[in-house]
């Protein structure tokens, strides 16, 4: 049967419920933390990349779906950041605009060199330190076989389901058939329905992962028209879009739930450094284990 | 007497046993009304509360208002979109190798079970090269393409296996009795005009369900084109295939076997589309009427040269973007008229309808534009004159040379033919009794199995 156009390959129950770092003895918040640093990494390499949204938000979506379920990856075994550049290197490989390794490693030592996780936006603009992030041939060799060993890794780990069905195009399709353009503030509504998309893909509640694109277009356009203020029809139009009201209203809040975890994760690391290796991550816990005792 | 089969009470026992489970039944189903009714009362009650969950935030008016119109309303149906979910790939020691098919640039293909179902599949092993750069762009494509891609007249994607070693990865796809180009060479007979017709069809219904989808194939030829014993065509190797990608992305020329090259991939075109697959299509259409390809070019200058042999030659009038190709400028066309210039499809085949004949042209115009889209194949006239496209079920069935059937051998030989007559009267058959003298005695009855 052909698979529907409009559909991506969803997470199980059984995969929600449990993941590979917490059989490894990971906690759940750190995990979450990990996650969302690396969604926001791939995000922030893509625009290195020069990447268009939609390759960086399938990428972004690999990169959660390996982490998800008993069988998923763990973060014991592989870091974040190596799962992040594999994920990256793969999505572009099956687009239209593929990256070369070196750029990828590039990239990606670059970002690790900042300071710390949750930077300044000003301190990109400091080229000063330019020998932080310099890539040696020896280590050049060795992140590219990393990159190709952790690519194998996350194909296997999802069956090659590495295909993302995005909502972007639905919502302007959605948007249209609202005829919400004919409003002179349409444009606004559309970016912030984009805007609300583009952070759903780092949400914790991982609903790329448990929903399917027609739901998170509606309710992207949903929280955007109360945001910017326009009016859609009185009736409940969500249906149209094969949304029901429990779903809709899960994925507002789903979706506006996102900022205060990011404040949070913010207080939590301040200048700190999320840790994406496996060696970071160890160091981590043992330093968290030793402040208990 | 009783009757021996009697047992009154045996009898007696069973009819006890049976009286015993339509009690439990009757006791079940009464439970399971009641809890049925339990639960229909506490949706009820359920519905009649207000429901915290409805309210998407305060002061939204639109859905209090929305809210009591719902109540009344029968539950909508909405559409709900399923696509399965993912798991780890499976090993590959759940199948067992039967027999091996072949090789290719792409990989080993061989005949396999699996050992759980008893399922015979087709497994092609993906070569990697790791060094250069990861896994091979053009599997992860052709995997990621077969997913998308169900359609009958395509061949199916089971899934994908991973061996022991980290680089082992296998694709497990359905098999398929034959494929085109094996068949063809051990036919004696080309195909007969509605059995063409019948592969023809198949096989531009797929190639439009691609191009509907936006993927290219870039590789149709006869070895690519399964045939099932049933008369099914699937198409096969998707290693070259792509989507369309967004306009002004160069494309590279490098693609689709020789004697199947597009004139406008020859002549070195960056930004081809969905008609290069087009004119493959009428290289097959040709080659299923005459039983072998019919552009056997040596190397790109002699297939250019055929196909302006066989299909006329360029002129700015019939292909004006000709001479803007890159590989075009070093071409010197003769400025020759008639014969020559107009080509020599309708005399190569000489048994083709007029409709089939202009659908042949048609497909091999130099100009891609001039090619008719895969949609406009299927609705061509040529598919509903006569002979009808034979069925499927009344297709010839053929011994599998991938599933290593042997011909039969004939049991009887053939009937005499007209004309033999003269055989009988000078036969000698004095060899027949000759050695009989000679022959051991004692040997006796032998049974032996071969």
């Amino acid at each position: 049967m052909q698979p529907s156009p409009l559909a991506n390959p969803l997470a199980t129950v059984a995969q929600l419920e449990e993941s590979g770092s917490r059989l490894d003895g990971i906690p759940a918040d750190l995990e979450n933390s990990i996650r969302f640093a690396g969604a926001r990494l791939t995000q922030a390499a893509g625009i290195l990349l020069r990447l268009p949204q939609e390759v960086i938000a399938q990428a972004i979506v690999v990169f959660m779906r390996f982490w998800v379920g008993p069988e998923g990856g763990s973060l014991a075994e592989f870091g974040a950041r190596q799962v992040s550049a594999a994920s990256m290197y793969l999505t572009t490989k099956l687009s239209a605009y593929p990256k070369s390794p070196r750029s990828i490693v590039n990239v990606y030592t670059y970002l690790d060199s900042l300071p710390s996780t949750y930077t300044e936006p000003e301190s990109l603009q400091d080229t000063s330190k330019a020998d932080a992030y310099y890539v040696s041939e020896g280590t050049y060799q060795a992140r590219r076989m990393e990159l190709f060993e952790t690519e194998q890794r996350v194909l296997k780990t999802l069956g090659f389901q590495v295909q993302v069905v995005l909502p972007y195009t639905l919502c302007i399709t959605y948007l249209q058939a609202l005829d919400a353009f004919s409003h002179p503030r349409a444009t606004e509504l559309a970016k912030r329905a984009f805007a609300h998309l583009n952070t759903a893909l780092l949400s914790p509640q991982l609903l790329y992962l448990t929903h399917q694109p027609p739901s998170l277009a509606t309710a992207a356009i949903y929280l955007a028209a109360k945001e910017v203020g326009i009016k859609l029809p009185a009736v409940e139009w969500w249906e149209v879009f094969d949304t029901d009201r429990e779903e809709l209203g899960f994925l507002v809040v789903g979706m506006l739930s996102v900022e205060n975890f990011v404040e949070e994760e913010r207080a939590r690391w301040q200048k700190n450094k999320v840790p994406m290796t496996v060696e970071e991550l160890e160091a981590a816990m043992q330093t968290s284990s030793n402040g208990t005792e | 007497m009783a009757s021996r089969w009697a047992d009154t009470e045996a009898d007696a026992a069973e009819a006890l046993r049976k009286k015993k489970e339509k009690e439990e039944k009757k006791r079940l189903k009464l439970r399971k009304q009641q809890a049925e009714e339990a639960a229909a009362q506490a949706a009820l009650e359920a519905e009649a509360r207000p429901s915290k969950r409805r309210r998407l935030s305060s002061g939204d008016d639109e859905a209090a208002e929305a809210a009591p119109s719902k109540e009344k309303e029968a539950e909508r149906n909405l559409l709900r979109f399923e696509a399965g979910g993912w798991a780890p790939c499976r090993h590959t020691s759940n199948f067992e190798t039967l027999n091996h098919i072949e090789e290719g640039s792409y990989g080993w293909v061989s005949r396999a079970r699996e050992l759980s179902t008893g399922e015979v599949v087709a497994l092609k092993k993906v070569k990697m090269d790791l060094k250069q750069d990861g896994f091979p762009t053009t599997a992860l494509r052709e995997i990621a393409l077969l997913q998308r891609a169900r359609h009958p007249n395509i061949v199916s994607l089971h899934e994908v296996l991973s061996g022991s070693s980290p680089d082992e990865v296998v694709l497990v796809m359905e098999f398929v009795e034959h494929d085109l180009k094996t068949l063809q060479e051990d036919m004696p007979e080309p195909f007969l005009a509605s059995e063409v017709k019948t592969l023809l069809k198949q096989l531009v219904g797929a190639v439009s369900f691609l191009h509907s989808n936006a993927i290219l194939h870039r590789d149709l030829k006869t070895s690519n084109i399964l045939l099932s014993n049933r008369g099914h065509l699937k198409i096969a190797d998707f290693g070259m295939a792509r989507y369309i990608p967004p306009p002004n992305a160069p494309l590279t020329q490098l693609v689709v076997t020789l004697w199947y090259r597009a004139p406008e991939l020859l002549l070195g075109a960056e930004d081809y589309g969905a008609e290069i697959d087009m004119w493959s299509f009428g290289c097959i259409f040709g080659e299923l009427l005459s039983k072998s390809p019919i552009l056997q070019g040596k190397n790109e200058v002699d297939e250019l040269s055929l196909i302006f042999a066989l299909c006329g030659l360029p002129s700015e009038k019939s292909w004006p973007g000709f001479y803007r190709l890159p590989n075009a400028r070093s071409l010197k066309i003769p400025r020759d008229t008639g014969a020559r210039a107009a080509g020599q499809i309708r005399a190569k085949f000489p048994f083709l309808t007029n409709a089939g004949a202009e659908l042949l042209s048609s497909l091999l115009s130099l100009n891609p534009e001039h090619r008719p889209t895969a949609e406009e194949v299927v609705n061509h006239s040529y598919f509903k004159e006569a002979p009808k496209p034979k069925p499927m079920e009344m297709f010839p069935t053929f011994p599998s040379k991938a599933g290593q059937e042997k011909r039969r051998r004939r049991a009887s030989p053939n009937a005499p033919k007209r004309g033999d007559g003269h055989g009988v009267q000078n036969v000698d058959f004095s060899s027949i009794f000759a050695s009989r003298d000679d022959e051991e005695t004692g040997g006796g009855f032998q049974l032996k199995m071969v």
